[in-house]
């Protein structure tokens, strides 16, 4: 035998054993502690999220967690390869327009033991916990709701105050709004084009859900799975595409098409916008200290009591398939709730952990907004969102923001339809990808 | 015996230095290819394990109105691409194909769009079209007239964003053109000027006939170039407004991606490659037509 070939053989000999003896070394690890795999989708939060891992193993000397960050865009690809593969890491973000699809593929751990035996309900808003119950459509928990964002009023104090108007409260109702709607749309240097708008929206569901629910109302029949919008539903539409049509108080989608959507407000162009509460953190950052806002909740509609909030979730979810369910469970807990600081959380969002929700910490007093407690008040509220299976194709989101229902309602106002035309068209479009779904 | 070994060898020399690269091409090409083709008549999300469908994909999408909707914007996008880089280019060439001062300049001028990221050019150009702000808008309106809504408006919304597109492309293929002129011999130009040819005749009797091996190599790079425009889409419009800007190339995007729709997506693909391979294969067969390959 040649001295190469011999030479190939020990090597190879040597890899072998080395290979055999480095696989019992790590079953002996995994004897010793739990490790546990933890993806995250916010690589900005990466250094913060290694601080409170650092405090958890600190505690829990029999865990150890290994995070791994994964850009937002490229998230959801990735870990669905992986639930296909039957790989998922034991801990994970999930979104709440996820939670159904996941939950009924059996892609989530149940915590309903869990919550009930181990967690102390009173350190966390529970109601978060009762709308992911309801968002996967189970009569369990398969899911750590650990931040809510919901829909809030953005105003513009210093044009109220110039007009002498009073700012938004939790009596105003919609004929308030559109009262200051109108009088808030200005031709400031009479140049025959609007420069100031009273309000500002277009078909994006935070910019249309949230006024159907302040109504009451419903667009999707959730005992059929079709979409079904009710009275009070079309009712909140119309009065919404009458405050561009009619009222000329709000623009068209067209005439804003160089903006950022969530930079109309902060930028000074409209006086008014409803979105979700991470605006917040938009709006100290576009605007600055260049005008003074507040946040209101929505006014209520003719058949809305306030009483309900447009929110979503963002949550913490563990593998049905972990060989650590229960260090995975206490590291969610943690993860959700006192390892969660506030510098990890966007303005704006709410922490279902009551001790940092409710703390000054939360409220950022010397900043603006200066009632942030309204949002602690949402976070009690009952919760409708119209999530479903596929919602992203039929409403119109993310890439395809310009398509779907949204793009319907952005049809109305730019004058491409008919209000009635735009109905029955979402009628056919939506139950079409509703239908898929439910068959 | 030594000899024999060295000849076998060198035989299989070029096949060791091609291993990488037809591993690459089978594992990244080839089966990505047959594996989206498989996928094609199934149901698979990604999440789930897939279900054969049979032909379900590709009936959904042949009997969908808004497929025709994405399949004639496709073809329109295309056909103001192909005509528009054709032109632009070609007269971009014939502009900078002078002995003037400066020329390296304005050709690297006229370059530095295609070298520019999709999605910035996108951004500037959203600014420069902005109903109200933007620079187009405001020259228009000093001017006395009417700015439409360029991107906000669907009969204009395709047509701006491949004109767009052909801004950014036209100096890639202008540099394809210069390649072709300079490729031209003198000698021929000055024995159609002594027979005397004016500068027009010179250039359709001359030129054009023996820049057509170019014109032929832009059509084809063009035609499957326009087919695959997506940043500039994604970047200024998604789609809309109104489904108007919404691409076979966009919408494969969208089912994939999006939606996880991998079975619907990749039909959509398929679909698109059919298309892309005719408009070639058309191409190719009427070369022989048109293409002058010797003086």
């Amino acid at each position: 035998m040649k001295t190469v070939e011999r030479i190939f053989i020990v090597m190879l000999v040597f890899m072998m054993t080395a290979g055999l003896f480095a696989n019992g070394a790590q079953e002996a690890g995994t004897d010793e502690e739990a490790v546990l795999q933890y993806w995250s989708w916010d690589p900005e939060l990466k250094s913060r999220n290694q601080e409170m891992i650092a405090k958890f193993e600190a505690a829990n000397p029999g865990i150890k967690v290994e995070l791994t960050t994964i850009e937002p865009k490229e998230y959801w690809t990735k870990i669905r390869i992986m639930a296909n593969q039957k790989k998922l890491p034991d801990v994970f973000n999930l979104s709440a327009g996820y939670l159904e699809e996941w939950s009924q593929n059996g892609l989530l751990l149940d915590l309903s033991e869990y919550i009930a035996n181990d967690l102390n309900n009173n350190d966390f808003y529970m109601n978060l916990f009762d709308a992911v119950k309801d968002l996967s459509g189970t009569d369990s928990y398969y899911a750590f709701p650990y931040a809510l964002v919901t829909t809030l009023l953005y105003y513009n104090k210093d044009l109220f105050d110039a007009e002498g108007i009073s700012y938004p409260d939790s009596n105003w109702t919609w004929d308030d709004f559109r009262d200051a709607a109108m009088k808030l749309t200005k031709d400031i240097n009479s140049d025959g084009s609007i420069d100031q708008w009273g309000y500002w929206f277009y078909g994006r569901y935070a910019h249309i859900e949230s006024w159907v629910y302040s109504n009451n109302g419903h667009l999707i029949n959730r005992d059929t799975m079709k979409y079904e919008p009710d009275a009070k539903a079309l009712e909140a539409i119309s009065f919404l595409t009458d405050l561009v049509l009619e009222d000329k108080a709000a623009p068209s989608k067209k005439e804003m098409s160089a903006f950022r959507q969530q930079d109309v407000f902060p930028q000074g162009a409209a006086a008014m916008f409803v979105d979700g509460s991470w605006n917040i953190d938009n709006n100290r950052s576009v605007a600055g200290d260049t005008i003074n806002w507040g946040i209101a909740e929505l006014p209520k509609g003719p058949s809305g009591d306030g009483s309900l909030t447009y929110g979503w979730p963002d949550s913490l979810a563990i593998s049905p398939n972990t060989k650590n369910a229960d260090a995975a469970w206490k590291f969610t807990r943690f993860a959700a709730g006192e390892g969660l600081s506030m510098n990890m959380v966007m303005a704006g969002k709410i922490p279902s952990y009551r001790p940092l929700t409710e703390s000054d910490a939360f409220l950022e007093k010397g900043q603006q907004p200066d009632n942030k407690d309204l949002l602690i008040q949402q976070a009690g509220e009952d919760m409708r969102t119209s999530f479903t299976l596929s919602w992203g194709e039929w409403r119109g989101y993310g890439a395809a923001e310009s398509l779907g229902f949204n793009g319907l309602i952005d049809g109305i106002i730019d004058g491409e339809f008919s209000y009635s035309e735009a109905l029955e068209l979402a009628d056919k479009n939506v139950n079409t990808v509703l239908d898929r779904n439910y068959k | 015996m030594k000899r024999k070994q060295l000849s076998w060898y060198k035989k299989q020399d070029p096949w060791l230095f091609l291993f990488p690269t037809i591993v690459g091409l089978i594992f990244f090409r080839v089966g990505p290819i047959i594996s989206s083709f498989l996928i094609s008549f199934t149901d698979w999300d990604i999440l789930r394990d897939a279900r054969f469908l049979a032909l379900d994909n590709y009936k959904e999408l042949f009997t969908s109105s808004a497929f025709y909707q994405v399949f004639g914007n496709t073809l329109a996008f295309s056909f103001i691409y192909v005509c528009g880089v054709t032109i632009f280019g070609l007269l971009l060439a014939l502009l900078l194909n002078q002995k003037l001062k400066g020329m390296k300049f304005f050709r690297s001028a006229f370059y530095t769009p295609v070298v520019t990221s999709a999605v910035a050019v996108g951004i500037i150009w959203t600014w420069i079209l902005s109903p109200k702000y933007g620079i187009l808008t405001i020259v228009l309106t000093k001017m006395g007239l009417d700015s439409p809504y360029w991107l906000g408006d669907p009969s204009l919304a395709l047509f701006t964003v491949a004109l767009i597109q052909v801004w950014k492309m036209s100096g890639y293929y202008m540099i394809l053109f210069l390649a072709g002129l300079q490729n031209i011999p003198e000698s021929l130009k000055e024995a159609a000027r002594i027979d005397g040819a004016g500068k027009f005749k010179t250039f359709t009797k001359i030129t054009l006939p023996l820049l057509t091996p170019t014109t032929f190599f832009v059509l084809s790079i063009s035609i499957i170039d326009s087919f695959k425009n997506f940043e500039l889409i994604y970047a200024m419009t998604r789609g809309g407004p109104q489904n108007s800007t919404n691409t076979l190339v966009y919408d494969v995007y969208l089912n994939a991606f999006v939606y996880y729709r991998m079975g619907y997506s990749s039909a959509l693909a398929y679909v698109l490659l059919f298309i892309v391979g005719l408009l070639t294969a058309f191409n190719f067969y009427g070369k022989k037509r048109w293409v002058q390959y010797q003086y």
